[in-house]
């Protein structure tokens, strides 16, 4: 998984060196990153920012659903 | 912390060039006139059409002051097509516009509007008997598009043994691509002026204005010239040669409004002549080319006086991912309602401003249909549902060519100077639409 090479800076800009391409991410997004580093399941990822945002998991579901997607389009994660 | 929809966006400079405007910029309009898109929304639902008495009164006095400051004898006649919502109309014919209609249902439209005849052109290459005789007896100007109608009109001045005064449609090449030769008697190649000998010799016609309408959205001022310097000369010729006095040219409409046509990447205001630009082109050529007493100069504008006024509010309904990786947004208003998507790039506002990074997206309607983008590359920052839009310029065209597919059309409202909204158009409903229908007896 390519993602676990990425290097976020303090600005939110991110670096996969073997691709020697940059990105740019938002608070939330990093979050994901983290805990997909972390190796949680899409599902528990859900669970865990619907905790830390006092948020409807139903509505974050949508959240990071699209979110995986727009990752593997951009070939960092399967 | 605040929650924002997780985002990323890989750093890619051809984007910013495929996308224009610069990643972060939002365009926001979270109020009409002073009203807000949201209480609108509220109060009328969504999608919702507003128009503004202000934008319509600002651009008419834009044009008539650009025309009457240089030329004394002007003359708007609001052209229906554009937007015939009756309350549009009255507020053109407010202003000091008389009426330009295509059709008999325009005419009719015009006449129930309390327009007298005489203050209505009737312009079109179809022109029904039955239409024609009301239009000459009511004393309508009435602009001839063809030797049939010429015939027609003398058949007309027979049965009712009067003469009957009429102006004729010409067209030409005035140096712009496509020239709109389908309409009228050609200049060029002297089918105008033999149509005018024609009407002579039938002596039951008097001509008394000559007509033109080169195109829409014409971006050359001098195209104008071109066209009025045709029909001042045409003009000259024929009072000398048949001794009929000409008393007014009519050049038509196609002005251009500050929208974007898609393909033009200036802005409108780089593109876009101004009202005075236009003014200028026009008259003098008349100055310059005018032999015997100055005609008046009869006008049809209607996008310029009518695009900028127009908004449609539409609200998100849900978005997706699309498997290129672009963002998807759903939204409530479809192309059946934008009849001038296919050629202009609408700008689109957010209501207010929304944390976080723009993606890029799309914005498609409710049609279920391939076809219903309203905006196919847009950088958007992450919209929620519900989320107001703003869909503008769309005075012009739509609402007279909108169609209903599928879903009723949305309610249309004026907010007037005193900031009051008033209900134009309701929405259709079922009744509405099915009224006209019949089921045939062995079906029900
Ligand atoms: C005869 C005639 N007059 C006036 C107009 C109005 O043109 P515009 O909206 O471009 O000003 C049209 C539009 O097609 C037209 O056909």
């Amino acid at each position: 998984m390519l993602l676990n090479e990425m290097i976020i800076d303090e600005n939110n800009i991110a670096f996969i060196p073997s691709l020697g391409s940059s990105f740019e991410l938002n608070e939330s997004a990093k979050r994901v990153i983290e805990l997909l580093k972390e190796g949680q399941s899409k599902e528990e990822i859900v669970q865990t920012l619907s905790k830390e945002y006092h948020k409807r998991w139903e509505d974050i579901y949508i959240d990071v659903e699209d979110f995986l997607q727009k990752l593997k389009i951009y070939g960092l994660i399967q | 912390m605040k929650y924002q929809k997780p985002t990323i966006n890989r750093i890619d400079f051809a984007l910013a060039s495929k996308y224009g405007s610069p990643l972060r910029s939002q365009k926001i309009k979270s109020s009409i006139d002073g009203v807000s898109v949201n209480e609108l929304v509220k109060e009328f639902g969504s999608p919702l059409f507003v128009f503004s008495q202000k934008t319509i009164e600002e651009k008419y006095n834009e044009f008539f002051e650009a025309f009457s400051s240089r030329y004394p004898k002007v003359q708007f006649w609001w052209s229906y097509k554009t937007n015939y919502l009756d309350a549009i109309c009255k507020l053109f014919h407010k202003l000091g516009s008389k009426a330009e209609v295509v059709s008999e249902f325009e005419y009719q439209k015009a006449r129930h509007l309390g327009v007298e005849g005489k203050d209505i052109i009737f312009n079109g290459p179809y022109k029904p008997k039955k239409a024609l005789l009301q239009a000459v007896k009511e004393g309508a100007k009435i602009h001839i598009d063809h030797l049939y109608e010429i015939n027609d009109l003398e058949e007309i001045a027979s049965e009712l043994n009067i003469e009957i005064p009429v102006a004729i449609r010409c067209n030409m090449d005035t140096g712009i691509y496509p020239q709109w030769s389908r309409f009228g008697f050609n200049i060029d190649n002297n089918e105008a002026y033999n149509a005018i000998k024609r009407i002579y010799e039938g002596k039951k016609l008097i001509l008394t204005g000559l007509h033109a309408h080169i195109g829409t959205f014409m971006l050359t001022a001098n195209a104008y010239a071109k066209e009025t310097q045709k029909l001042i000369k045409l003009k000259n010729k024929v009072e000398q040669d048949f001794g009929f006095e000409i008393e007014y040219i009519d050049i038509g409409g196609g002005f251009a409004s500050k929208n974007r046509l898609k393909g033009v990447y200036q802005a409108p205001e780089v593109v876009v002549p101004s009202a005075n630009e236009y003014a200028e082109a026009i008259v003098n050529a008349i100055y310059e080319n005018n032999k015997g007493a100055l005609p008046e100069l009869y006008l049809e504008t209607g996008r310029a006086l009518i695009d900028e006024a127009g908004y449609l509010l539409s609200s998100v309904f849900a978005s997706k991912r699309m498997p290129d990786g672009k963002k998807n947004y759903i939204i409530d208003a479809g192309v059946n309602l934008l009849y001038t998507n296919f050629w202009y790039n609408f700008e689109i506002f957010l209501d207010k401003r929304y944390d976080g990074l723009s993606e890029p997206s799309q914005i498609n309607g409710p049609l279920c249909m391939n076809i219903d983008i309203i905006a196919p590359n847009i950088m958007l920052p992450a919209l929620e549902r519900g989320s107001v839009l703003t869909i503008w310029p769309v005075g012009a065209y739509n609402i007279t060519q909108s169609m209903q597919f599928i879903r009723y059309r949305p309610n249309i409202v004026l907010i007037d100077k005193e900031k009051n909204v008033h209900l134009m158009k309701k929405s259709e409903n079922l009744d509405t639409i099915i009224e006209n229908e019949l089921i045939p007896q062995f079906l029900q």
